[in-house]
C-alpha cells in the first residue's frame, strides 16, 4: 500500500481583516501519497499559496489536522517547524527568492548550513545539486548574472540539496516564458521520476494537465479531485 | 555556522561603509576613553612611583613660616623636639638656606647655598662625582669647606677640577666675604619638587650659623622616618603637632608621598572624567548599534523570510544578527584601542612620562565592545527571529 506523505483533514485558514474573516482556506481535506505528482490549479486568490504554505510549515492552520510524513504538525513550535522545513520539504517560489548577494553555490548550500552539515560536505552536495539542474558551470554566478530560467534552476537545486521527500512549487513558471516554463516542468518530472513527491501550483492548463493528479481550488475549497 | 555569520556580518558592513562608520563612532570614542584611562593610570602610577623612589619617600620637610611670636621657636633644638614628640621619626636634620654670590678665580655665580649637617648627603641620596663630604667633626669645628652641585661646579670651574680650590662667598649688603675650600662635587641630580641640587652649594651647618649669619632660626627641618612608617600618616601627625604650637599658617610640610597622593587624586579625577566620557559614549554607541541593527533587520526582512523558509530556526536567526552586532562593536573596539593608545601616547608625551601600555586594558576594551554588542544587539536580533516567515517572504 502506498504511503501517505501529506494529509490534510478539514483544514481552515482564516484571516481576520477588519471585523470579518477572509476564509483563505475553508475546510480542505486531502491525502497525497509518496511519489505522486500533483498539480494545483485555480483562480488567483483561491487559496493555492495558503495551502502550500500550510503544507510547507511556513504557516499554521486556524483549525484542522495536517500531517507531514505521518507526523502531525499541529502544536509544533517555531523551532520544530523550522526543522521540518529544513529536512522534509523543498520550497520553490514564483519569484525565486534567492539570496541576492550570494553566489549560486552559496545559495544552494544554505539549507545544509541550517541542517548542520560540515562546510566541505556542504560544498560537495551543493555542487551535485547544481549538476542535477544543469548549472554546474554557473555556481560562482550571482543571481543578477543569471536568466530567469537559470535562477529557478538554482532555486530547484536549493530545494533538492538536502534531499527532502516533498517538493512544493508555488507557480514556479509564473515569471518565466512558455518555453522555459516547459523546461522547468520537465525538470520537475525528472525529479518526480526519481521518487520525490511534487506539488506544482500553476495557472497554465497545458502544464497542469501534464500531471497525473490535478486539484482545483476555488474560494478556499477543493472543487473536484481526480 | 559561526564563521558563516561572521562572513555575513562583514559583508553587511561592506555594503554600507559610511553608515557603519558613523554608527561605530560612539563605540570608538567609548572604548578609546576606556583604553586611555587604563593606560594613563598605569603610566602615571609607574612614573610617580619612579620619581618617589628618586626623591626619597621616607623624608618629610618642614618649612617654618615664622612671625615675631614664633621666630624663636624654630631653632636647632626644635628639631629634637619634633623627633621626640612624634612617633616614627628616626632623626631630624636642620638646614639653613640662603642666597649669595660665589666667586672663583675665573667666574661668578649667584646661587643658593645651604648650611647642613654631615648626614644630609646620605639622607638625600646625594653622591659625589669627585672629592667627598665633610665629617661631623668638621661641622662642629665650623670649618670653611664647601660642596658644590654639579652645574654650579662647572660654572665656577669650567676648565679645571674644583676640588682643593678656593671660592669666595659674598653675602649681605656690605659685601662680607668668606673664603671656602671646595672639598667635594656632587653628581648630577634630578631636580626634586622643591630643590635644585645641581645649582646649589653646601656648607657645614655651624659654619653657616657662626660665620655667615649669626642667627638661630632654621630654614628647613629635614625629617627622616624610621622604616615601616607611612609618610602620609606621619605628615598628618606632624601637622597636628605643629598646628598646636605655631598655628596652621606658621609652617608648611612637604613630602613626595603627599605629592604622589595629590597626583593620584588628579589622575583619579582625570580617570573619573574619562570614565564619564566612556560611559556616555558607550551608551550612545550602543544605541547607535541598536539603531543600525534595527535598520539592517528591516532592510533584510525578505532575506530573513528566505532563510526561515529554508529551515533557519528563530535561534539561528537571532544568532546571525547577534554575531553581526558583536562583529560590528568588535571592529569599533579595535579602532578604539588604536585611538585610545594614541591618546595615551600623546598625554604621556606632554606629561613627560614614559608610556606603559597595559595589555589588560586591551582585553577589557574587547570585553566591553562585546558586551555592548550583545546588550544592544539583543533586541534587534530578537525582533528578526520573531518575524513571521510568510510576512517576511512577501515583504518588498
Ligand atoms: N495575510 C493575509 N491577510 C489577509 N488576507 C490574506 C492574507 N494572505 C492571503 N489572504 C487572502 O487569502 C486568499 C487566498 O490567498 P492566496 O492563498 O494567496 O491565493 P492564491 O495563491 O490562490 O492566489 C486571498 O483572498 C487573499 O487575499
Ligand atoms: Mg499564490
Amino acid at each position: 500500500m502506498a504511503k501517505s506523505i501529506i494529509y490534510l483533514d478539514n483544514v481552515k485558514r482564516y484571516y481576520l481583516v477588519g471585523d470579518y474573516f477572509v476564509k483563505a482556506l475553508d475546510g480542505v481535506s486531502l491525502n497525497i501519497n509518496e511519489g505522486e505528482f500533483t498539480s494545483i490549479m485555480g483562480p488567483s486568490g483561491s487559496g493555492k499559496s495558503t495551502m502550500m504554505n500550510l503544507i510547507g510549515c511556513l504557516d499554521t492552520a486556524t483549525s484542522g489536522i495536517i500531517k507531514i510524513d505521518g507526523e502531525s504538525t499541529n502544536g509544533m513550535n517555531e523551532t520544530e517547524l523550522a526543522y521540518i522545513r529544513n529536512k522534509k520539504v523543498g520550497f520553490i517560489f514564483q519569484q525565486f527568492n534567492l539570496l541576492g548577494k550570494q553566489s549560486a553555490l552559496k545559495n544552494v548550500e544554505t539549507p545544509l548550513l541550517y541542517g548542520g552539515i560540515s562546510p566541505k560536505l556542504r560544498k560537495e552536495m551543493a555542487m551535485e545539486a547544481l549538476d542535477v539542474v544543469g548549472l554546474a558551470d554557473r555556481m560562482k554566478h550571482r543571481p543578477n548574472e543569471l536568466s530567469g530560467g537559470q535562477k529557478q534552476r538554482v532555486a530547484i537545486a536549493r530545494a533538492i540539496v538536502s534531499n527532502p521527500s516533498i517538493l512544493l512549487a508555488d507557480e514556479p513558471t509564473g515569471a518565466l516564458d512558455t518555453k522555459t516554463g516547459h523546461q522547468i516542468m520537465e525538470l520537475f518530472e525528472t525529479l518526480n521520476a526519481q521518487g520525490r513527491t511534487v506539488i506544482f501550483v500553476t495557472h497554465d492548463l497545458s502544464l497542469g494537465n501534464r500531471c497525473r493528479r490535478q486539484i482545483h481550488l476555488r474560494d478556499g475549497k477543493i472543487l473536484g479531485a481526480i | 555556522m559561526f564563521w558563516e555569520n561572521i562572513k555575513l556580518a562583514i559583508e553587511a558592513m561592506r555594503t554600507s561603509k559610511l553608515r557603519t562608520a558613523l554608527s561605530l563612532l560612539g563605540i570608538i570614542i567609548g572604548v578609546g576613553a576606556v583604553v586611555a584611562i587604563l593606560n594613563l593610570g598605569a603610566s602615571a602610577t609607574e612614573n610617580i612611583t619612579g620619581s618617589l623612589a628618586q626623591g626619597g619617600s621616607d623624608i618629610i620637610s618642614v618649612y617654618p613660616n615664622p612671625n615675631e611670636r614664633t621666630q624663636s621657636i624654630f631653632n636647632i633644638q626644635f628639631g629634637l623636639t619634633l623627633r621626640d614628640s612624634n612617633e616614627g621619626i628616626d632623626y631630624v636634620i636642620p638646614v639653613m638656606n640662603s642666597h649669595g654670590n660665589f666667586k672663583s678665580k675665573d667666574a661668578t655665580s649667584s646661587s643658593n647655598y645651604l648650611g647642613v649637617e654631615s648626614t644630609y648627603f646620605s639622607t638625600q641620596k646625594l653622591l659625589y662625582s669627585s672629592g667627598s663630604g665633610f665629617t661631623a667633626q668638621e661641622n662642629i669645628d665650623a670649618n670653611q669647606v664647601v660642596i658644590l652641585g654639579a652645574s654650579l661646579a662647572t660654572k665656577l670651574f669650567p676648565e679645571e677640577s674644583p676640588v682643593g680650590k678656593n671660592i669666595t662667598l659674598l653675602t649681605g649688603d656690605q659685601g662680607k666675604m668668606t673664603t671656602f675650600e671646595v672639598i667635594g662635587v656632587l653628581k648630577d641630580k634630578e631636580q626634586s619638587y622643591t630643590m635644585n641640587y645641581n645649582d646649589s652649594a653646601f656648607i657645614p651647618f655651624n659654619t653657616f650659623t657662626r660665620k655667615i649669619y649669626k642667627i638661630t632660626s632654621v630654614s628647613t627641618y629635614i625629617i627622616k622616618l624610621k622604616p615601616g612608617y607611612d609618610t602620609v600618616n606621619v605628615t598628618n601627625q606632624l601637622n597636628k603637632f605643629l598646628d598646636s604650637i605655631v598655628g596652621s599658617d606658621g609652617y608648611n610640610t612637604f613630602s613626595s608621598a603627599m605629592i604622589a597622593n595629590i597626583a593620584s587624586q588628579v589622575t583619579g579625577t582625570l580617570s573619573l572624567f574619562l570614565a564619564a566620557i566612556a560611559g556616555i559614549s558607550l551608551l550612545v554607541g550602543g544605541i547607535g548599534i541598536m539603531n543600525i541593527m534595527l535598520v539592517s533587520v528591516a532592510e533584510r526582512t525578505k532575506e530573513i523570510g528566505i532563510r526561515k523558509a529554508l529551515g533557519a530556526s528563530p535561534s539561528v536567526i537571532r544568532g546571525q544578527f547577534l554575531v553581526e552586532a558583536i562583529t560590528l562593536t568588535l571592529v569599533g573596539g579595535i579602532i578604539g584601542i588604536v585611538f585610545g593608545s594614541g591618546l595615551s601616547y600623546a598625554v604621556t608625551n606632554i606629561a613627560g612620562w614614559t608610556l606603559k601600555l597595559s595589555y589588560t586594558s586591551f582585553a577589557i576594551a574587547v570585553g566591553f565592545s562585546m558586551f555592548v554588542g550583545i546588550f544592544f544587539g539583543w533586541y534587534p536580533a530578537k525582533t528578526a527571529s520573531k518575524l513571521d516567515p510568510i510576512e517576511a517572504l512577501n515583504y518588498e
